[in-house]
């Protein structure tokens, strides 16, 4: 039976540190091109304001409107408790893997696309599908990532892929191809733009439109949360290299500045490309993923040629 | 090490089939010969042979700066669009790339000696880029994609060289350095003369007679 505090804990952190790693990124972004930029601590005042704030709900929305963002929440809350943060193990040991993960990202992804078509308006019926053409184009890309690592290292199960694999090639393709599928996830800048509300090129932003208040504080910190979760696996992969956890002030200290060193790598990376690329055309998505997916199936090539 | 440098050699060369416009195909061509120099680089330190020094200087000279840059100027010149006129779409080119890929790997399989030389990873990516190269200069309209392709087709050339006997001979090797030097001034020049007389560089539109 898991330890019911550290689940607490677990989710705690995840929860707190989560909006912090947008926080960073829009920063990046912004003195790379001269700006002051936000606060690192902006989407904390944003999610405090909008948990403050009343909520205004169409008259038309059935229950899924309601419901919606609660199962958002959830999924991506569950999905972290697959992904080890602050000990050698996940909370949970033995309930999901990566190939779960995977679908429980779905699971949020499909209930937030029917509550954008429940409102009928014009704008969330585009977002969703718009959200459902690019994700049905990232998961193969995301199981073939999987697929490479669970060649490489003979299992799926999250703690075990940290515990056990060390630098290779493979892994260093399939930690490309997860990126580029979390780019795409994190509805980031070649597919998406968090930035503007501009009408023809929105796809997350057009999904959630409808929702105002707490609703839509949930959906955003379901996201930051997602977020992070996508950032460690790919933290993991590219840096497996996990210090001792021994219970000794020094290690814990050099343990927590490693954890955080990698995110701050990970999420300079995607600041840099954000600032460097264009918007594609929507249509474009097909190729950027459709990269994404070859470079997944190297990584599987690379894993059985055992480089 | 050597594994990380092969995989990057495959990726540039997967880039090259999704680009759409010449810069895009320019720069990944340019990512692919620094792959190529690095592998030359590292096999040299481990080696110890001075010769090959002297062909990864080259490499990075010629390869990396100088052709890049000379192409970079001719699609500054000419001043056509930069589309570079595909036959088949970027999804089709990647996929047919990843048929070669399992179409190399196949062959290198049968041809690679189960320890030492050749090895099989490097004898995929060497067959891998020349089946690549050949396919960009089929199934590409204008006559610079083509030039890439052709460029293509020597590095994995290179590469199989080095995969087979660890290189060439060191004056075979710099021949070959001249050689594709002045072919690709050469070409350059044809390109930019076709474009002045024809206003386009269009290959498939030079069969029609000019009235």
């Amino acid at each position: 039976m898991p330890n019911p505090l550290i689940i607490i804990l677990h989710i705690g952190v995840f929860i707190v540190l989560a909006p912090l790693i947008s926080g960073l990124i829009s920063k990046i972004k912004n003195n790379l091109r001269m700006r002051r930029g936000q606060s690192l601590l902006q989407p904390y005042y944003n999610l405090a304001k909008l948990f403050s704030k009343g909520e205004v709900i169409a008259d038309t929305a059935s229950w899924i409107f309601r419901a919606a963002p609660f199962a958002v929440f959830a999924s991506a809350l569950c999905a972290a408790l697959f992904v080890p943060v602050f000990m050698a193990a996940a909370p949970l040991p033995g309930v999901g893997d990566f190939l779960a993960l995977i679908f429980i990202f779905a699971l949020g992804r499909f209930f937030l696309a029917l509550a954008a078509l429940d409102t009928a308006s014009s704008f969330g019926g585009m977002g969703s599908s718009r959200e459902m053409f690019i994700s049905a184009l990232a998961e193969p890309a995301l199981c073939m990532a999987v697929f490479a690592i669970f060649l490489r290292c003979g299992t799926t199960d999250i703690p075990s892929i940290f515990a056990s694999c060390g630098v290779s090639v493979s892994g260093l393709a399939a930690a490309l191809a997860l990126f580029l599928v979390a780019i795409a996830e994190t509805s980031r800048m070649p597919l998406d733009n968090q930035e503007t509300h501009l009408e023809l090129t929105m796809v997350h932003e057009a999904m959630v439109l409808e929702y105002s208040g707490r609703r839509l504080a949930l959906i955003e910190a379901a996201s930051y949360i997602k977020q992070l979760v996508l950032f460690l696996l790919i933290a993991q992969i590219i840096f497996p290299v996990t210090p001792e956890y021994r219970a000794a002030p020094a290690q814990i200290f050099l343990s927590l500045a490693w954890y955080f060193g990698r995110l701050i790598i990970i999420a300079a990376a995607v600041a840099l490309l954000e600032v460097s690329v264009a918007k594609m055309r929507l249509f474009r998505a097909a190729d950027f993923l459709g990269f994404a997916f070859v470079t997944g199936i190297i990584a599987s090539l690379c894993a059985i040629l055992g480089i | 090490m050597h594994g990380i440098i092969l995989a990057a050699v495959l990726i540039s060369t997967y880039l090259m089939a999704i680009a759409k416009r010449m810069p895009a195909l320019i720069r990944s061509f340019r990512y692919q010969s620094f792959c190529l120099f690095l592998s030359t680089f590292i096999i040299a330190l481990a080696e110890r042979r001075p010769g090959l020094y002297i062909i990864a200087a080259l490499i990075f000279a010629l390869k990396v700066c100088l052709i890049p840059y000379l192409l970079y100027r001719i699609i500054g010149r000419i001043k056509v669009k930069q589309d570079i006129g595909l036959f088949i779409n970027p999804q089709m080119s990647l996929f047919c790339a990843l048929v070669f890929t399992y179409l190399s790997w196949l062959v290198a399989g049968y041809l690679s000696a189960p320890e030492g030389y050749p090895k099989t990873e490097m004898l995929t990516a060497a067959f891998f880029m020349v089946s690549q190269g050949m396919f960009l200069m089929i199934f590409r309209k204008t006559a610079l994609a083509q030039i890439i392709g052709l460029l293509t087709m020597e590095n994995g050339l290179f590469l199989l060289a080095s995969a087979v006997s660890g290189g060439m001979p060191f004056f075979v090797e710099i021949a070959v350095f001249f050689d594709v030097f002045m072919s690709v001034l050469i070409m350059g020049f044809f390109v930019y003369r076709i474009n002045n007389l024809f206003t386009h560089i269009d290959v498939h539109k030079l069969s029609r007679l000019k009235r």
